[in-house]
């Protein structure tokens, strides 16, 4: 059942669509993601969602009601603010147990919920203590467990891990992973890190400048980029995308670049000759024997692999991986292919749509291993 | 060696920063320190204000006040001016804060018009205050009798409690301003997603004031509470110029009283004993004032 719907949602400012027709069917007791760069309006959907702003156009639903006239705090939702927003002068536990001591649940069961939230989040130590005496983690935490005291429908998050350090976001993480299967409730998580996005989300919504740019699961939106922008977006380092052109010979396609040439037989039927972008991920390059002529770059080094920056042409730069005991010099000549598998062919522009047919289509049993 | 060069600058450096606040610690005894030690002193005499002239009588002066019946209305006159003045600038200047707070369209325009009774010179707004309260042209007598609400022009100056009404009055509208730009500073400091987090978790507009807005102000009100009674108390010219402490002495508080001693009766050791003692109630307000910023810091 259906537990969230945006139907043609859009929220102008002024002249400004910061969202833009924006449909999205958020399944009761999914996580989903709200995935993009700066700027792109995951906050104001959220804010939508959660009724501090309101659309200027479309419904938004809750369950079975239209929510759009609804104020937030009749909505039996719960909002995670990124700057935490626990209020100042109150004690843990009453941060905790505000939004019930507001719904006029009597005293003794408040005191009980909220016990038993803190415990939960192992808050229980630090109830008498105010906001401004916890750690950032422990903040958060407080933040947490104010809007999963009321057991609401949905739960709104907005970046809620950005002001933590990297060691205690990952630790969060796998705590919010934890949380979210134990309660089994609808979550709707704001963030611009791809990491989070793909570790915790049942599903992503890819948005860019107001639009929504993919709704899939993070093994789709990984593998079947919908389009450029998407591609480009997800996954470090980002897939390499050239551009070129497509032309039609023989029964297959071949795409051609300065310096580069593909052939396929994948592309659906919309494909047409011309303008046309090429996109790899690093791990569908392979180093040795090959067509393509480069020279090494540039070479990072993380531990366990090589990521190495090849010149291919004059302006034409690839990025691919190797393992880490490969010993690479800057300056030095490579020799490069690419598996044609795992290209992806994307209509000339931007956020042109990819042309590959879908993994699971049958005329396409190379690519889906 | 290093801790014996370290300790030399160290000594350099204070030497340094007591030069630099010398012209600033002479100025505070020229002004400040010097007058002060000066009442003090003065208060321990009997002196004729215009020869300056005078003998040394000790706490007397100390005694006789103290035993006066007139030192003590004057300080109930002065407490009642003081909180009914404070508090209807706390009232009007919380409550014109939160108006002007919101997104109404004429609020700048307001925000400086706000600022008017604060700016202007405390002589004009007491005459055209007198000339709006007056009993035979005052517009206020013209404008209640049209509405019917007196049959009668009313003495607003010249009777009690009017006098004192009239004095609490014209010092709230002056200097509620204050409160205003005060409180409305802080008030744009608290964050929007308290208020939303407010509203999230169910709190309507009047929990949200209790709950998010009042807290946040509190520090703040105490600070504007310590320096306007302090301000209020020790209010001269006001007072003065509309009622010269009249009707009799009804509305003379103890700055009036000083002046009395010092200018009228030509008493400045007397009017010395009067300020000492006024100070020495400030000095409460002060220190609460001083812990509190205080506090506040660390
Ligand atoms: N209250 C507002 N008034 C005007 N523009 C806004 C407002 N809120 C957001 N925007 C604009 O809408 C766009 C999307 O903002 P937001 O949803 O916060 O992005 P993000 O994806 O980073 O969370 C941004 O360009 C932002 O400047
Ligand atoms: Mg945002």
């Amino acid at each position: 059942m259906a537990d969230v719907v945006f139907s043609s949602v859009q929220k102008q400012f002024g002249s400004f669509m910061a969202v833009d027709n924006l449909n999205l069917d958020i399944q009761q007791g999914e996580f989903i993601s709200l995935l993009g760069p700066s700027g792109c309006g995951k906050t104001t959907t959220l804010r939508m969602l959660a009724g501090l702003e309101f659309p200027t156009g479309g419904e938004i639903k809750i369950g079975d009601r239209v929510v759009n006239d609804v104020p937030p705090g009749e909505r039996d939702i719960a909002m995670v603010f990124q700057s935490y927003a626990l209020y100042p002068h109150m004690s843990v536990g009453q941060n905790i147990s505000y939004p019930l001591k507001k719904r006029r649940v009597p005293k003794a069961e408040r005191a009980a919920m909220m016990a038993k939230t803190a415990e939960m989040l192992q808050l229980t130590p630090l109830l008498d203590r105010k906001p401004k005496e916890l750690s950032g983690g422990q903040q958060q935490r407080v933040a947490l467990g104010r809007a999963l005291v009321r057991d609401p429908k949905v739960f709104l998050l907005d970046e809620p891990l950005s002001n933590l350090d990297a060691k205690l976001r990952g630790h969060m993480r796998t705590e919010l992973i934890e949380l979210h299967q134990r309660l089994g409730r609808t979550m709707v998580y704001v963030t611009h890190d791809q990491l989070e996005a793909m570790t915790m989300s049942d599903r992503i919504a890819v948005m860019e400048g107001g639009k929504l740019q993919q709704f899939a699961p993070p093994k789709d939106v990984y593998r079947e980029p919908a389009n450029r922008f998407v591609a480009s977006f997800i996954g470090t380092p980002g897939m390499n995308i050239v551009d070129g052109a497509l032309r039609h010979e023989g029964g297959r396609w071949i795409f051609e670049a300065p310096g580069i040439s593909v052939g396929t037989q994948n592309l659906g039927p919309e494909t047409r000759p011309g303008n046309a972008a090429m996109g790899i991920r690093p791990e569908g390059l392979s180093f040795g024997e090959g067509p393509i002529e480069g020279i090494v770059q540039l070479v990072e080094q993380t531990g366990h692999e090589n990521i190495v920056v090849v010149l291919v042409g004059t302006d034409m730069r690839l990025t691919g991986r190797t393992a880490a005991d490969r010993v690479w010099r800057a300056g030095e000549s490579v020799q490069l292919s690419i598996d044609s598998n795992q290209a992806h062919f994307f209509e000339d522009g931007p956020n042109g749509i990819r042309l590959n047919r879908p993994l699971s289509s049958p005329g396409n049993q190379e690519a889906a291993q | 060696m290093t801790q014996k060069t370290k300790t030399l600058l160290e000594r350099r450096y204070s030497m340094l920063g007591l030069l630099l606040i010398a012209p600033t610690v002479l100025v505070f005894c020229a002004v400040i320190v010097y007058p002060l030690v000066s009442a003090i002193y003065l208060s321990l005499f009997k002196i004729f204000t215009p020869t300056l002239e005078g003998t040394w009588v000790g706490l007397d002066n100390y005694r006789t006040l103290l035993a006066k019946g007139e030192f003590w209305t004057s300080l109930r006159t002065n407490l009642i001016w003081t909180v009914g003045t404070l508090t209807l600038q706390i009232i009007f200047g919380v409550g014109m804060a939160l108006v002007l707070h919101q997104n109404i369209w004429f609020r700048s325009l307001a925000r400086s018009l706000i600022l008017f009774p604060y700016f202007i010179s405390t002589v004009v707004a007491v005459l055209v205050w007198k000339w709006l309260f007056n009993d035979l042209y005052g517009i206020l007598n013209h404008l209640m009798m049209s509405a019917g609400l007196i049959d009668w022009p009313l003495d607003y100056l010249g009777t009690m409690p009017n006098a004192m009404i009239s004095v609490i009055l014209v010092g709230a509208w002056k200097y509620f301003p204050f409160v205003v730009i005060a409180v409305l500073a802080r008030l744009q400091t608290i964050p929007d997603h308290l208020y939303e987090a407010a509203r999230i978790d169910g709190a309507g507009p009047i929990a949200r004031f209790f709950d998010v807005t009042l807290p946040q102000l509190r520090e703040v009100l105490v600070v504007i509470i310590m320096l306007r009674a302090i301000w209020d108390f020790k209010e001269f010219d006001l007072i003065f110029l509309l009622t010269g402490g009249g009707p009799v002495t009804s509305t003379q508080t103890l700055p009036l009283l000083v002046y009395k001693e010092a200018f009228a009766l030509n008493q400045m050791g007397m009017a010395s004993a009067y300020a000492v003692i006024m100070m020495l109630i400030m000095l409460v307000f002060m220190i609460i004032y001083i812990r509190r910023t205080r506090s506040e810091d660390s």
